[in-house]
């Protein structure tokens, strides 16, 4: 009998066969009882690149054209192919599998391999932790298939084509070079263990020394080591105290130092903080704490203090150091790339542009993400669609307003009635300008327009738009009334071409 | 409310305005309206006129020149209408769009020229012009500055063309109109210029503005929702009438007035380009006429006699007289001249189409029918009536066809010589996928609607499709698309090269019409098509390849080589070889030309050929025309005898058998174009040019309400005569189906030609003709292994490729016997190359075989790669060594250093160990002659699964011509070909075993069931009925399908295990048999 001492190493492969097609039904983008496949353009043609178990049964492999198989399966429903939701996918897995041994990192596309060596016993044995594993990746909603071996690779070669011993398996299951692989299958090879049978002089002249390496590693001869998956250890840096302290001074200079070494760690990483957290720990055990978050990543240490003092000065209850802090801590919860940018010439715009960044960040650790909005250009030609409110972040669909024309007045008003108001107009047929209209009981002569500004609606957003039935054309005009009042009137519809009978409205007025 | 009628009333009166800033669809995804409807529109708005530019291109100006004709002709064009044509000019140095009009022939060349420019320095389809260009090439031009030039810009102009500069100004609603008007007219008063006014219509009518969108979108590859402000804000840029553009240039009049005194200034027109042919061909003092009577008669006397018969001298005449009259000569010299040319190249070539029916062609050695022997229809090639040059069309060789065409170059110079474009039409498809993503619809549902398996989107009602698709067709967003669909098919989308359209001209060709850049290095094409060069009268002459004239001469050429004879293309035809008729009876015509496909193998043994005219009806009557018209039946029928000839009688007074005359030679069913025509003219009362109209109409212009006056026409006609007119719609149907498939009997007779020619060589020479055909593909209907499976069954001795006795191309090899075997070529190995074959064949000759792999390396310095493929190809035989121990020896020679070195390192790697590799089965060898040459001579891989289907009660193909109709039986064999012809009824599947096909007939409602396995299967087992035809051909009536393509896995070593689900795998290992061919 052999024992197998407690430190021998030992791998533990998962390889998640439906992991694309069970994170599309995870994700509901599956319809419940229809086959499916995922599929992307490849080569000018959309191909599967995974398909359901329903699908796969009906003889569906990944590769196909997706019009082929539909040729084959009318039915089969297509949706696009999410490697990023995979991966995350597999990560939840992969973390889960942490919960076992701490090394363990990710297969991709759909496989985990860990290294249980010294683990498994803690959880009572190796099909034990097996059974455990598997039942938790199924509560995940996925399924694997498990293998152990002695090394990485055998492990992953046998989760993915089953059997006991990697000597039994088919060539297919060497993970190495298609050419050699195909050139192996020529050779008269059929299983793995068969190639392992032969000279590894011959075999390297002609199939490289990787294959060798390779199947040393799979023999269990050879191993290489594994790149555990972790989470990226979060910045964090802490002062203690021999003696409690309590004047604030003291504690915004700690936390000064504190910010200063975390932007260096930042630096180091090239990463800049979207949060920053510190935790005041007071000598009788309560924690108080602070949390400043920015909109743009930064390590500039000024910018973080003076949010934090902005955070200090902002709180209800201000705070109470009782007999002081013994620890203080910060850490960065959030963080992400920052792009060095090098100074360019035009200096003063880029200051600007960072003037606001900081005062943006000001604002919102005074009042609150939710309250900053600013307004912003969105590109469509009809007024009130023309303009939103932005929150803070990443706005999206923003573009410039067209700016008037030189020395001539802007083409709308800044300000729009919501709704326009309808208004009663005296005016030419089929198109001409306003000469008088009443609004608000009072009536106002014209004595200067300029227009139309004619404004069709947008047809894509109707129905019937295409065909025929758009909606109505407004004409905008700029009109200014006897007493130096200016409006900005529209007509509603176009004479006889959309309707018999315009109706005019004020939509804005100018400053 | 109140309004005041006054503004209104204040520009009453009469108004003349011509809009001068017209684009159409050809300013590519910019115009949403085709230059016919944009004439249309402007007549029937009352505008004086039109000027049509587009962008950088003047590819759409000849259909508005054809539809201003035609409107002409049909007498509803008002008096003083002008079309004037130009182009929009837009710059690649920021200058604004410039818009330019040739008042003269002269500036229409410099237009044209200008554009040429653009076009050569550009890549395929852009055009990069700079505002000097236009400096330099301002000759004769009116140029119009669209709104926003600049002073600056207008001062260059005004000094390149002094007194042709316009500003133009609109009034597009903008909000500031009356501003921007004021400016214009400021800045043209100081640039003393004169302000134009224009619209810049984009489209037709307001109710284009959706369409205009969605192109937009398009060309931005934006979706509508996303394209904001690059769409355009309003409907207004579609064509105004005169008097709501007065109404909007009330504050300037002048403007509105300019734009007839520019239209006036133009004298051109597209009827000025009057084509002069090439002189070359004519002789120094000679006359083209007279040269060509001289020719034609000098060929005449050859191949008549002194003496000419009176046939030939009236045939003769009555063409010069015409030539002469249309003065033609020198198109037929120059066609002449191109025939000639390949003839002294040896170049194999032979006119196709109408031309044939000519006597003074044939006697060119244009075409290779002699209408002495055959009454042919010459009134459809050419006739006084018809305006357009006829149309000579002449294949070449498919391999040599560049030679002529760089003759062609090289004579008459690129400045002279071009191909014409083809326009690429949006197709249902790729309308359905652009539209599709314009709207913001998924590539899924697109690719859904766009049905790419197996119908096309017109044969079917959208609905229906969208339904197939699991779409649901009232849902708005798919009636949506289904709407811009219908609008934007048959929207030019590009330009591209016609496939040998040459146009020739006497004087510069880019003075005639822009010249482009081709994607192919050294091509370059003009841009127009073929039906705009026919409008215009210009000529072109069609040099196309053929495949079958390369295998032919191939075949020549190796006759020649072995001592089987010297042969030429006019074998002798009247010798009506009844060997050559009883192999075409037998249906044995697998790479014959035209005769080899499935539905023509069918029919062969039921018309049973036994002279040359048999070819010409059995080439013509195989097509949609005769088979929509339901001729073929009774063409048979009458054929055997079991029918009377039946020649339908007009009342009296008329001739009771003028019927006779135009359809006796095919026993009263109408199966050529001609006789069609014919039928109209003599039964229906239709003039030549009416019966060419008819057949025009039904092939280009797909117009419905054309092709319905016709109908009318001609049943009325026919009925008036006093004919059946279950007759006459019967005879009209057929027609409709000849428009785009039927054959006149002139093309039908020169195809037969070669029907003719290669039948007599598969029937005598077998080997030399399999030979060529494999040496001249791709070409024809079957793959490789088809092709040497048929030599082989013929008795063919068929040798494998083979690394000392293979040349690049496949070669004869004398045998002891006498006889010749194949030897197939290093062509077969896929991804070998021809280098790398010519130096094994130089080693050989200089030093003698090869002794082994390591010796051919290093005389052939050949690299590893090569070596590793011919190995896999189980090509070292001559080594002693099989594909296995030679790829493994093979292999030894490390990939990527110099082969010299490689070979030196190898046999310094010394001895190694004894390495005992399993040997190959014959189940893998074949697996793998599969994947690296498509065939396999060492056996049918059926033959090796036979043991396993004989299991299962599977009856061999080659048996089922001894089976009873009726029978249940069970076939299996590897797909050949699934093919869904016509309505769909039935799905025709091919299946190959090593004895020979089943022919498999599946009902569409039993597909529906068996879908999956019909379209996935490799393999495949049908289960049916047997059922034989009277003529014997037998096809097995499918009632269940089984798709056994895992049996393949059994060919290449033993059983496996299933392939993981994420495993990529190498195409070549799932493709253990080449894919079947499908006709979707």
């Amino acid at each position: 009998m052999v024992v197998r001492p407690s430190s021998a190493p030992l791998h533990l492969a998962l390889f998640l066969p439906w992991l694309a097609s069970e994170r599309a039904v995870l994700t509901r983008e599956a319809e419940p009882g229809r086959p499916f496949a995922l599929i992307e353009k490849q080569r000018g043609a959309l191909r599967l690149v995974a398909v359901d178990r329903e699908a796969a049964r009906l003889g569906l492999d990944p590769g196909l054209p997706l019009a082929d198989a539909r040729a084959r399966v009318p039915d089969l429903a297509a949706l696009p192919h999410a490697p990023e939701a995979d991966r995350a996918l597999l990560d939840r897995v992969v973390r889960l599998c942490g919960r076992f041994t701490p090394l363990v990192a990710a297969d991709p596309p759909a496989g985990v391999i860990c290294d249980l060596g010294g683990c498994a016993h803690l959880f009572g044995g190796e099909e034990a932790l097996c059974a455990a594993l598997r039942r938790q990746v199924r509560a995940l909603g996925v399924t694997a298939r498990l293998a152990l071996a002695r090394t990485g690779e055998a492990a992953r070669a046998l989760a993915r084509f089953g059997g006991e011993d990697v000597r039994g398996l088919p060539i297919a299951a060497l993970d190495i070079d298609e050419e050699i692989r195909r050139a192996l299958g020529r050779a008269g090879f059929l299983t793995v263990g068969e190639v392992m049978a032969q000279p590894s002089g011959p075999l390297a002249a002609r199939f490289g020394i990787g294959l060798v390496r390779l199947l040393e590693r799979l023999a269990g001869e050879a191993d290489l080591p594994l790149v555990p998956h972790g989470p990226p250890v979060p910045v964090r840096v802490e002062m203690r105290f021999a003696e409690p302290v309590g004047r604030t001074g003291d504690v915004l200079d700690a936390i000064e130092a504190l910010v200063g070494q975390a932007a260096d760690q930042l630096a180091e990483r090239g990463e800049g903080g979207r949060a920053f957290a510190v935790r005041l720990h007071r000598s009788d055990g309560h924690v108080a704490r602070l949390l400043i978050e920015t909109g743009v990543p930064t390590r500039d240490p000024a910018l973080v203090l003076r949010l934090l003092r902005e955070r200090i000065d902002s709180l209800a209850d201000p705070l109470d150091p009782g007999f002081g802090y013994d620890t203080i801590d910060l850490t960065v919860p959030r963080t992400e790339r920052i792009e060095e940018r090098q100074p360019g010439l035009a200096e003063p715009e880029r200051q600007a542009g960072q003037d606001m960044d900081a005062l943006l960040d000001r604002l919102t650790v005074r009042h609150g993400a939710e309250t900053i909005r600013h307004l912003a250009g969105a590109d469509s030609h009809v007024p009130e669609r023309a303009g939103f409110l932005s929150s803070q972040g990443a706005p999206q669909g923003e573009c410039d307003w067209t700016p008037p024309g030189e020395g001539e007045p802007p083409l709308r008003p800044l300000l729009l009635l919501d709704p326009p108001q309808q208004v009663e107009v005296m005016a030419a047929v089929p198109d001409g300008p306003p000469r008088l209209f009443r609004w608000r009981d009072r009536t106002w002569r014209i004595v200067r327009q300029e227009g139309p500004e004619r404004i069709a609606p947008e047809w894509w957003r109707r129905r019937e738009g295409h065909a025929g039935k758009p909606g109505l054309s407004r004409d905008y005009y700029r009109v200014e009334e006897a007493g130096g009042h200016r409006f900005w009137l529209f007509r509603h519809g176009l004479y006889e071409r959309e309707t018999s009978d315009p109706c005019w409205y004020v939509h804005g007025l100018f400053a | 409310m109140a309004c005041s009628p006054e503004a209104a009333a204040m520009t009453d009166g009469p108004a003349s305005y011509v809009e001068l800033a017209v684009a159409t669809n050809y300013s590519f995804l910019h115009g949403a309206s085709s230059p016919g409807e944009m004439v249309k529109t402007a007549v029937a708005l009352g505008l004086s006129g039109i000027g049509i530019a587009d962008r950088n291109t003047v590819a759409g100006v000849v259909r508005a020149h054809v539809a201003v004709r035609d409107l002409r002709e049909a007498e509803a064009l008002p008096e003083g209408f002008r079309l004037v044509v130009g182009a929009r000019l837009c710059f690649a140095d920021g200058t604004g769009d410039i818009i330019a009009y040739p008042a003269t022939r002269f500036g229409w060349g410099r237009l044209t020229r200008l554009l040429t420019l653009g076009n050569r320095r550009a890549r395929k389809g852009e055009c990069i012009l700079h505002l000097p260009d236009l400096l330099d090439h301002a000759g004769d031009l009116l140029l119009i500055a669209l709104p926003g030039a600049d002073a600056g810009v207008l001062a260059r102009l005004r000094e390149a063309a002094p007194g042709r500069v316009w500003l133009g100004a609109a009034m597009h609603r903008t909000g500031r109109d009356a501003r921007l008007l004021a400016r214009a007219r400021a800045l043209a008063e100081k640039a003393g210029v004169p302000l134009i006014a224009l619209n810049d219509a984009l489209y037709a009518t307001p109710e284009q503005r959706p369409l205009q969108d969605v192109l937009t979108a398009i060309r931005l590859h934006r979706t509508v929702g996303e394209a904001g402000r690059a769409l355009l804000a309003h409907a207004e840029r579609h064509l105004k009438p005169p008097r709501e553009m007065a109404r909007l240039f009330a504050a300037c009049p002048e403007a509105l007035a300019e734009t007839g005194r520019l239209a006036g200034r133009i004298d051109f027109t597209l009827d000025q380009l009057r084509y002069e042919y090439p002189h070359e061909p004519v002789p120094y003092g000679w006359e083209p006429q007279g040269w060509l009577e001289h020719l034609v008669m000098e060929a005449a006397r050859d191949r008549y006699g002194a003496v000419l018969p009176d046939k030939a001298r009236r045939l003769i005449d009555k063409e010069l007289t015409l030539i002469a009259r249309q003065n033609y000569a020198c198109y037929f010299l120059t066609v002449h001249d191109i025939v000639r040319f390949a003839r002294s190249q040896g170049i194999f070539c032979q006119g196709r189409g109408s031309a044939a029916n000519s006597i003074v062609c044939f006697l060119l050695g244009v075409t290779s029918v002699d209408p002495m022997l055959h009454d042919l229809l010459f009134s459809r090639f050419m006739s006084s009536e018809r305006k357009e040059p006829p149309d000579i069309d002449v294949d070449f060789e498919h391999e040599r066809r560049e030679e002529v065409m760089q003759y062609i170059y090289r004579r008459y110079g690129r400045d002279r010589a071009g191909i014409a474009a083809t326009v690429i039409h949006y197709r249902p498809r790729s309308a359905v996928r652009e539209v599709g993503k314009a709207l913001g619809l998924s590539e899924d549902v697109t690719a859904r609607l766009a049905g790419t398996v197996w119908g096309s989107y017109k044969t079917k009602h959208e609905g229906e499709r969208a339904r197939e698709g699991g779409l649901d067709p009232d849902n708005p967003q798919i009636a949506r698309l289904n709407h811009f669909v219908e609008r934007i098919v048959n929207f030019p989308r590009h330009l591209s090269q016609h496939v040998g359209g040459f146009v020739l001209t006497e004087g510069r060709l880019d003075e005639t019409v822009p010249i482009h850049n081709a994607a192919m290095a050294d091509r370059t094409f003009i841009e127009w098509d073929k039906d705009d060069i026919d409008a215009l009268g210009i000529m072109k002459v069609d040099v196309l390849a053929l495949g079958m004239l390369t295998c032919i001469r191939k075949s020549f050429d190796l006759m020649r080589l072995h001592g089987l004879g010297e042969h030429t293309l006019e074998l002798d035809l009247a010798a009506d070889d009844p060997a050559v008729y009883k192999m075409l009876g037998r249906g044995d015509s697998i790479g014959v030309f035209q005769v080899e496909s499935r539905a023509q193998m069918n029919m062969l043994p039921r018309l049973r050929p036994v002279e040359f005219y048999d070819l010409v009806v059995q080439v013509a009557i195989v097509r949609p025309g005769p088979i929509e018209g339901d001729m073929v039946h009774p063409y048979l029928r009458r054929r055997e005898g079991t029918e009377k000839p039946d020649f339908p009688t007009p009342a009296p007074p008329h001739p009771p058998d003028e019927l006779r005359a135009v359809l006796g030679k095919t026993y009263g069913v109408p199966i050529f174009q001609e006789q069609a025509m014919n039928l109209a003219i003599t039964a229906a009362g239709f003039s030549d040019e009416e019966a060419n109209g008819l057949r025009r109409a039904m092939a280009t212009f797909r117009n419905v309400g054309t092709i319905d006056n016709f109908r009318g026409k001609m049943v009325g006609g026919m009925v008036a005569r006093g004919y059946d007119r279950t007759f006459a719609e019967r005879c009209f149907r057929q027609i409709e189906g000849f428009g785009s498939y039927g054959f006149p009997e002139s093309h039908a007779q020169s195809f037969a030609r070669l029907v003719y020619v290669s039948a007599w060589i598969k029937c005598h020479h077998p080997a030399v003709f399999t030979c060529a055909l494999l040496n001249s593909q791709p070409m024809g209907f079957y793959a490789p292994a088809q092709l040497v499976r048929d030599a082989r069954e013929h008795g063919v001795e068929v040798r494998a490729v083979e690394a000392n006795h293979s040349d690049w191309y496949s070669t004869l090899e004398h045998r002891r016997d006498g006889g010749l075997a194949l030897r197939l070529g290093l062509h077969r190995i896929g991804g070998f190359r021809e280098d790398w074959a010519e130096r094994m064949s130089a080693a050989r000759a200089a030093g003698g075989g090869f002794t082994d792999m390591e010796d051919m390396a290093r005389r052939a310095t050949l690299p590893a790669r090569a070596l590793r493929l011919l190995a896999d190809a189980d090509a070292c035989r001559s080594f002693g060594l099989d594909r296995r121990a030679a790829l493994w020896e093979a292999r030894r020679m490390p990939e990527g250093e110099l082969p010299l070195f490689a070979a030196m390192q190898a046999r310094e790697l010394g001895e190694e160990p004894e390495v005992a590799l399993r040997p190959m089965t014959l189940g893998e060898h074949v697996a793998t002659d599969y994947q690296m040459t498509r065939l396999s001579l060492k056996e049918h891989p059926m033959a090796i699964l036979r043991p396993l289907f004989a299991a299962e009660n599977v009856t061999p193909c080659a048996d089922l011509r001894n089976r009873k109709g009726g029978e249940r039986i069970r076939v299996a064999g590897v797909v050949l070909v699934r093919q869904r012809p016509g309505k769909g009824n039935a799905i025709f599947i091919t299946l190959e075993d090593e004895g020979g096909i089943a022919n498999i007939v599946l009902w569409a409602r039993q597909f529906e069931r068996f879908r999956r396995e019909v379209m996935a299967a490799r393999v495949m087992l049908v289960e049916g009925l047997v059922q034989r035809s009277r003529e014997g051909v037998v096809h097995v009536m499918a009632s269940r399908i089984v798709d056994r393509s895992q049996v393949m896995g059994a060919l290449s070593g033993g059983p496996m295990p299933p392939p993981p689900t994420h495993a990529a795998r190498h195409p070549r290992d799932v493709r253990l048999l080449p894919p079947s061919r499908d006709f979707h």
